[in-house]
């Protein structure tokens, strides 16, 4: 399998907490300044990259612009007449991006690659951006006419936690806390100036509305621009690339392993398809055994901490036990012992996650890989886990329909 | 000394911040817009903050205009309110910090810490929020313990918004203490921190003010809507120069603008002396937005602008603006993230009006750049505060986005002191950056517009 090792030598995201229609700008200036940003940061010619994947979710619906692989192009005149295409699968559209890469790499296609995952979501009101997002759902029979219907169905996530093993809010305000708490060590989270604390995450009055059953403002992702470019590599091209920056081959951050399941799309199927079964959302549960079996890891004491999706506190919570933290239905446990802070055993979102860091749709699923890669680099700053040789990330598309682990680690 | 912490190290950070727990927080002045505003933000991360003023009714009104400024509930749970004479005493016991936010007057601040020196604890923190009147003067012929202790805390207003602090250590100050509150600000009140000296109006005010200021005297002959154009966002800014004096009201630009120039003798002091026909409407009541009126002034939905020379004022409509066709080229390269080919234009633009444009901008440049050293370490405390406590492109984001070359031609052909590191890396032909934090998306500065 040696030949098919992919590497990940780097990237650059934007500011989370920028909102590019009060700037003026069009997407594409977002697009550029993540590239740009990442050849710099990784000492790249824009002549070295061979081939470019676009993750993104609805830039036809908020910005009115579909053939976004097209507009890689745009951003240097060395990228004309690159290969280049774009992959949507709703909130995991950045992580499907990353799989198509590198599979392009493992089949000997390409040397070095660029991925960027980009969503611009400010350009339209709450209301509109919410009934957006409800097509990432079955929209006529899950979404249409209903107001934020997203919450609604994560906040039945938590119900059915509730039905089955029972589920104390508190857990879920505490984990919207760390994330928050995280995020002001993160230097590019969209909340790290807000104010928010416990009891703020707690509050069930008007100060933190409910948008969708048990779900309150606090316990959601936020509304988000943003973008995020990686460069994935060969084991050529990152042996050359390794050697040109002082560094060695076993330095530089691969693709340990990867899972991907697609459940069936509407949210009441994935349930009644689960009864019975310990993990609320199994297939969940296959695409993190699959990337660890991939990455040669026995099960989750194999990584040093973990990126994952709470666009919600409950796609959190359910992933604390998903991860094997803990038994099914005990997350709890993993909250309560302060398992998940930075400087815990198990730290989940050192980075602040998408309720902290923010949550550019397109964009999440490659910003947790370099979230990652900063991690097992020692480049994390404020919100490093000491000492991180292996991270996993979990991007989630839909109501836990489209699931993508990667496994990111240094030798 | 660190400028900033975000280049801190996560273990080192976590280890500033456990050699000190904060449980209570006082604030005096608690009744005036800093005060609120700050013992709003304390609450955040401190479990009790104690509002204080001359009397407890009006430590009441600043406890319900904080917990209407940041809309938490933990607000008030966390709160409790006070005055001088019954209530100080009691609350300094515990105080772990007394954060000081009355009226700018040295007399004024010196009579309350003669009690804070009274009644607090060896080891609690005093900072002032002031951002005018000398820290080591504040803390002049007080205890050893006390100044130790003291430092300066500058919270921009309104502090929920603006996340820019400056952080001014006396010549006293315990340098553990001054990383202890700059780990603690960030962290917990998620402030972007700047040290800066014991110096007149400190880093960001004595820059941003300069040129507001010049905005000021230049709309006296161009009027305030050709002037805002021209020192618009396309330049790196969010809000336009003379928006900006009307939003912070022309009493405060007043004290800040009128203490640089008493204070300071540099080589741009003609531009720190306020103009007259602003001392003349403030005598007749004009004061900018609080007063409904100032550069601009709204009339139902028309905008009508000042007439410096008359008073009047006319609808903006109605005002005849040169052909700035040039502003619209540069704002539209910027719209698609194309900033230094913006500001090439903007640079090669020919006309009057950009050339003024251009002297502003080379003004605020040349200014900073001439500061570095004296109010901050380097340009990059200057950088930070004028980026996250004014919204502008920091200097050394424009100078890296022009190149460092025709930023000192910019500069020279405005007949201003060019600073001596920018004239050395351009006639060495050197292309480094100056704006020194990767961190920082430098695109965000230049509006589109």
């Amino acid at each position: 399998m040696a030949n098919s090792e992919v590497y990940v030598l780097g990237g650059y995201q934007t500011d989370f907490a920028r909102n590019w229609t009060k700037e003026s700008k069009h997407f594409s200036a977002l697009m550029r300044e993540s590239v740009l940003g990442a050849l710099q940061k990784c000492d790249i010619a824009p002549e070295e990259i061979e081939s470019a994947h676009v993750g993104n979710f609805a830039a036809e619906l908020y910005c009115m612009q579909g053939h976004l692989g097209a507009f890689f192009t745009e951003v240097h005149p060395a990228f004309s007449g690159l290969p280049t295409g774009r992959h949507e699968a709703a909130c995991a559209s950045g992580s499907i991006a990353l799989l198509a890469a590198s599979a392009e790499i493992e089949a000997g296609r390409y040397g070095l690659q660029a991925v960027v995952g980009i969503e611009q979501m400010k350009t339209v009101a709450a209301d509109k951006g919410g009934d957006y997002l409800g097509t990432a759902a079955w929209y006529d029979q899950e979404a249409e006419g209903i107001e934020f219907p997203f919450p609604k169905l994560f906040g039945r996530l938590g119900d059915e936690y509730d039905e089955r093993y029972g589920l104390k809010d508190e857990y879920l305000a505490e984990i919207s806390r760390l994330n928050y708490d995280n995020a002001k060590l993160n230097p590019n989270a969209q909340t790290r100036t807000w104010y928010m604390n416990k009891e703020q995450a707690l509050c069930r009055t008007d100060d933190n509305p409910a948008i969708g059953g048990r779900i309150r403002i606090a316990d959601a992702s936020q509304v988000t621009d943003g973008a995020v470019c990686v460069f994935l590599a060969s084991r050529e091209y990152a042996e050359r690339y390794a050697k040109g920056m002082g560094k060695k081959l076993s330095e530089i951050p691969r693709l340990k392993g990867w899972g991907h399941n697609t459940a069936r799309l509407r949210f009441d199927d994935k349930v009644a398809e689960s009864k019975g079964n310990a993990y609320v959302l199994p297939h969940v549960r296959s695409t993190i055994t699959s990337a660890w079996q991939r990455a040669g890891l026995e099960d989750v004491n194999g990584v040093d901490g973990i990126e994952t999706h709470d666009c919600f506190t409950t796609s959190e919570y359910m992933a604390i036990d998903h991860f094997g933290l803990t038994a099914p239905g005990e997350s709890w446990k993993a909250i309560e012992e302060g398992w998940l802070e930075i400087d815990g055993q198990h730290p989940i979102n050192p980075s602040g996650g998408l309720i902290g860091a923010g949550h550019p749709v397109g964009a999440t699923g490659v910003r947790q890989v370099l979230d990652s890669c900063l991690q097992v680099t020692g480049e994390a700053g404020a919100y490093q886990v000491e000492g991180a040789k292996n991270f996993q990330t979990l991007n989630i598309g839909g109501s836990g329909t489209t699931s993508v682990s990667f496994v990111v680690g240094v030798d | 000394m660190s400028e900033n912490t975000a280049s801190a190290s996560g273990s080192r950070l976590r280890k500033l911040l456990a050699s000190r727990d904060i449980q209570h927080v006082v604030v005096l002045g608690a009744n005036g817009t800093m005060g609120y505003g700050s013992a709003a933000l304390f609450t955040q991360a401190v479990p009790r903050v104690t509002f204080l003023a001359r009397s407890r009714e009006k430590a009441e009104e600043g406890l319900a205009a904080a917990i209407k400024q940041v809309r938490s509930p933990t607000v008030a749970t966390r709160s409790d309110v006070g005055d001088y004479g019954v209530d100080l005493e009691k609350a300094l016991e515990t105080a772990d910090i007394v954060f000081e936010a009355l009226t700018e007057d040295l007399e004024i601040k010196r009579g309350i810490f003669d009690k804070v020196e009274k009644g607090r604890r060896a080891d609690s923190i005093v900072a002032t929020v002031t951002s005018g009147l000398s820290i080591n003067q504040l803390c002049e012929g007080r205890s050893d313990s006390f100044r130790k202790h003291f430092m300066g805390l500058h919270f921009f207003n309104p502090p929920n918004v603006i996340v820019g602090t400056e952080l001014i250590p006396g010549k006293d100050t315990d340098p553990e203490l001054v990383a202890f509150v700059e780990a603690f600000a960030r962290v917990r009140l998620g402030r972007e921190m700047v040290r800066t000296s014991d110096s007149p109006a400190f880093a960001g005010n004595r820059v941003g003010f300069k040129v507001l200021n010049e905005a000021a005297q230049l709309a006296e002959q161009l009027g305030p809507v050709l002037v805002d154009r021209l020192i618009g966002p396309y330049t790196g800014r969010a809000l336009t120069p003379l928006a900006t004096i009307d939003l912070v009201g022309w009493d405060i630009h007043r004290a800040i603008v009128d203490n640089i120039h008493a204070n300071t003798t540099d080589e741009a002091h003609a531009t720190l002396k306020m103009p007259d026909y602003m001392a003349n409407m403030m005598a007749a009541g004009v004061l900018g937005n609080k007063t409904g009126a100032g550069f601009f002034k709204k009339d139902g939905k028309t905008r009508l602008a000042l007439d410096p020379s008359s008073g009047d004022y006319t609808p903006e409509s109605e005002i005849k603006l040169p052909d700035l066709s040039y502003i619209d080229a540069v704002a539209e390269k910027h719209s698609v993230g194309r900033y230094a080919e913006g500001m090439a234009l903007f640079l090669a633009a020919e006309g009057d009006e950009a050339a003024i444009a251009r002297k502003v901008i080379a003004g605020y440049i040349s200014y900073a750049f001439h500061r570095a050293g004296d109010v901050t370490e380097s340009i990059t405390g200057i950088d930070m505060i004028m980026g996250a406590g004014f919204n502008w492109a920091p200097p050394s984001v424009l100078v890296d986005t022009m190149g460092v070359g025709p930023a000192v031609a910019m500069i020279e052909q405005a007949g201003i002191p060019v600073p001596a590191n920018l004239a050395e890396a351009a006639s060495a032909g050197r292309t480094e950056k100056f704006f020194n934090h990767e961190q920082v998306n430098v695109g965000k500065y230049f509006v589109a517009s």
